[in-house]
């Protein structure tokens, strides 16, 4: 009964109209960004940082929230109307939507895909809900030394979930982790790496990473292939969004495989929502009957990657909001955004802050709503929005980022920094490194560096501590077994298979 | 044959070139603070003039590098100036790692240059860590954590190396000019002229650079949508979200 008073007074919170206004805005910007190409999310959060200074916390996160969620169903609408995938999620629904729009079927692909996100999005709603408590309660039993081992796991999950070679997603934690160093030290304030440079004391800005490595990196990335992306779009008319019967019978079953793989997927650390829609796709393609439908515009090719990227997209919040770790980049960036207004991340939260808790999980549910209306009805405008050029879109990014990142500590060399780091990014991609991981291990650095030092300190210097007590021996075990895992010749091929499938 | 001849011969030069950037990189942080001594001439800025930079390098590259190591090897653990700890943790090395290239056959270029250059940003943090106190008994000191890390960093950035090496991957990617050149300076003439000239001048005035980074701009529409752009971020950020910072030029305003 607690779990419907909590869930009711999340929902008196969420109806308060300044915070439906920051979900609507939220939720636009975030379908905005999805249906935008060359515009992720991760650099959309990054930009919005700043703007959410002025804001109650409430209403900051949850308008961050609904970019997030709301990205992975405008996503979906560009990848079937023209076969551009906006963000990295709905890579795998392009291919089945777009033969779908092509075989003149776009309406139902696009009310499908809504269906399956609203579905998806509903059940992880109430997933947080549920689990969010009990997970606090595990929560409290985490010492130090579990706490550590539970970021080596995430971290260990990040490797195993990234895209390409093991040994350069390691690497890129690695390089995060050397990054987070830079500034003053915790427990003795000595200076670490900061050449003297004031601006450094306090530490790289995390937004300012972000920024440059997803911001200013893809800019630099779209504009080696030319300004103007190839935009042929499907100029038919939608008619008929009313998905037929057939079509409902054969998704359901997808949309209930994909919400579920996409819920686990999207708690386990290292996660999110990429991963997720891949491994649906996947999923439905070996499980049906004849999957050479697939590719030709099987529904189900459209019902599982959407459910499951949505779904995923939202439970990934209930390590934040429970352990106070984030499982993947985005959320690394409302950790951010919770600093800036002094809210710790971590199982205090839900007793501290249940306004914020259950007003967040709220307004998802609200989000969603939200999202149907918003992209069914209006999807023409959406795709009238792809015909703005990349070289009027670029230089606009650039200087709201710019502005963006000045605004936050009113330090101009925080921009110049963005700009070094977007240059890196640029590196980093044309080298084929990942930079996601990079973030995870920035965020994760000082939290990990912190409990080890603390788990040693209490241990009085004995590393055995980390096997010893069983609850870390047995995360630091699954980490191990993971890794070795992928290492396998037999898994690795099976990585790399579905990796492949979705860039075909 | 002729035609292996040929790829031996591209691979030869190409070698070449990389070994020329391992050590225009071995000698990246000391070229670094020479560019920035130049300011000191004109009186910006703080630190040692050109002069004393190159001669403090190269004296540590040359002679103080090799007598700290002889004295190290002799027991003898006299502190060592940040000078010869630079040349001694990251220029040698790297210089090792351009000489070993000269000999190897590069299978991935990309995996392979990636590697080093992982690695020589590891070994440039474990210089920049070399001051702070390691292990105190059993409690870490401020420098633990980053020597590790920087360690490990080196581990793997060699390893990536080693794989660029022993099985065959993509070349070394084209990288653009233009692109990022316009980027950044739109990005650094921002940062430049966002406190004495406000908002209005340097976000329109950076829209206009970042526009050149591609050659299909149209300057009509650019400047309309570059003054529409300007206008919004001008009532969005400083009176909507109430973030204070510099409308129009000091010298307007005065």
């Amino acid at each position: 009964m607690d779990l419907f008073a909590n869930l009711a007074h999340g929902f008196a919170v969420a109806f308060s109209p300044i915070n439906l206004l920051m979900c609507l805005i939220g939720a636009l910007v975030g379908t905005l960004v999805g249906v935008l190409p060359g515009i992720g999310t991760i650099a959309t959060v990054a930009m919005l940082l700043p703007i959410t200074f002025g804001l109650p916390p409430v209403g900051a996160l949850i308008m961050l929230a609904g970019i997030y969620y709301g990205a992975q169903y405008g996503g979906s609408t560009t990848s079937i109307l023209v076969n551009i995938p906006g963000e990295a999620t709905s890579v795998v629904t392009a291919i089945d939507g777009h033969a779908m729009a092509k075989q003149g079927r776009a309406g139902p692909a696009l009310a499908i895909a809504a269906i399956g996100s609203f579905f998806a999005g509903c059940v992880a709603t109430v997933l947080i809900a549920v689990l969010g408590a009990p997970l606090t309660k595990l929560a409290l039993a985490f010492g130090p030394a579990e706490y550590f081992s539970l970021m080596v796991l995430g971290l260990i999950f990040a490797v195993v979930l990234a895209k390409g070679s093991v040994l350069k997603a390691i690497a890129m934690i690695v390089f995060g982790l050397l990054l987070s160093m830079v500034g003053s030290d915790i427990e003795t304030g000595a200076s670490r790496m900061a050449f003297n440079i004031p601006e450094l004391a306090d530490g790289l800005g995390f937004a300012t990473v972000a920024m440059g490595v997803f911001g200013f990196a893809e800019i630099i990335r779209n504009l080696d292939a030319g300004a103007e992306m190839n935009r042929d779009l499907v100029q038919q008319k939608i008619t008929g969004l009313m998905p037929t019967r057939k079509d409902l019978i054969d998704s359901a079953p997808a949309i209930l495989r994909g919400t579920a793989l996409g819920s686990i997927l999207g708690i386990l650390p290292g996660g999110g929502a990429v991963i997720a829609s891949f491994a649906a796709y996947t999923l439905e393609k070996k499980l049906a009957k004849d999957p050479s439908r697939f590719g030709r515009g099987a529904i189900e090719g459209v019902a599982a990657p959407e459910s499951a990227n949505n779904a995923a997209a939202q439970t990934s919040f209930i390590p934040l909001l429970t352990l106070g770790i984030p499982p993947n980049a985005v959320m690394a960036l409302m950790v951010g955004a919770m600093t800036i207004h002094g809210i710790v991340p971590g199982p205090q939260v839900m007793q501290k802050q249940p306004d914020l808790v259950w007003g967040m999980i709220a307004s998802m549910w609200i989000g969603n709503l939200m999202l149907i209306i918003i992209n069914l009805p209006l999807v023409g405008i959406w795709v009238r929005l792809l015909r703005v050029p990349y070289r009027l879109m670029f230089p606009s990014i650039v200087i709201f980022c710019a502005i963006g990142i000045y605004s936050v500590n009113n330090a101009p060399v925080d921009v110049i920094l963005a700009g070094v780091f977007g240059l890196v990014g640029y590196w980093l991609i044309k080298h084929d490194f990942e930079p996601a991981p990079l973030l995870l291990g920035m965020v994760l650095g000082p939290l990990m560096e912190e409990n080890l030092r603390r788990a040693l300190l209490i241990s009085r210097g004995d590393w055995t501590v980390f096997l010893t007590r069983p609850l870390s021996a047995v995360l630091l075990a699954i980490a191990a077994f993971l890794l070795v895992l992928t290492v396998l010749p037999f898994l690795r091929s099976k990585r790399d298979e579905v990796f492949t499938e979705s860039e075909n | 044959m002729a035609d292996t001849m040929g790829h031996s011969a591209t691979t030869a030069t190409r070698n070449k070139s990389v070994v020329i950037g391992f050590c225009l990189l071995a000698l990246a942080p000391q070229i670094f603070e020479l560019i920035w001594s130049i300011g000191t001439i004109f009186g910006w800025g703080a630190g040692r003039g050109p002069i004393q930079v190159v001669a403090a390098h190269a004296t540590a590259l040359v002679a103080g590098a090799p007598a700290g190591l002889l004295a190290a090897a002799g027991g003898d653990t006299k502190k060592a100036s940040s000078d010869v700890l630079l040349a001694l943790i990251y220029s040698y090395p790297l210089f090792a790692v351009a000489v070993l290239t000269i000999f190897m056959t590069i299978r991935s270029a990309q995996d392979y240059v990636g590697g080093i250059v992982l690695m020589a940003l590891a070994l440039f943090a474990l210089w920049a860590s070399s001051d702070l106190q390691g292990m105190r008994g059993f409690s870490f000191g401020a420098g633990t954590a980053p020597r590790m890390f920087g360690g490990l960093l080196v581990a793997l950035g060699a390893g990536i190396a080693l794989t660029g090496l022993l099985s065959d991957g993509p070349t070394m990617a084209h990288y653009s000019w233009r692109g990022p050149l316009f980027v950044m300076a739109s990005i650094v003439f921002f940062a430049l002229a966002i406190r004495p000239l406000g908002v209005v001048v340097s976000a329109f005035v950076s829209f206009l650079i970042a526009a050149m980074g591609t050659h299909e701009t149209r300057w009509v529409e650019t400047i309309i949508v570059g003054a529409c752009l300007t206008a919004g971020c001008a009532l969005l950020f400083p009176y909507v979200l109430g973030l204070p910072m510099p409308m129009f030029p000091r010298f307007l305003v005065q």
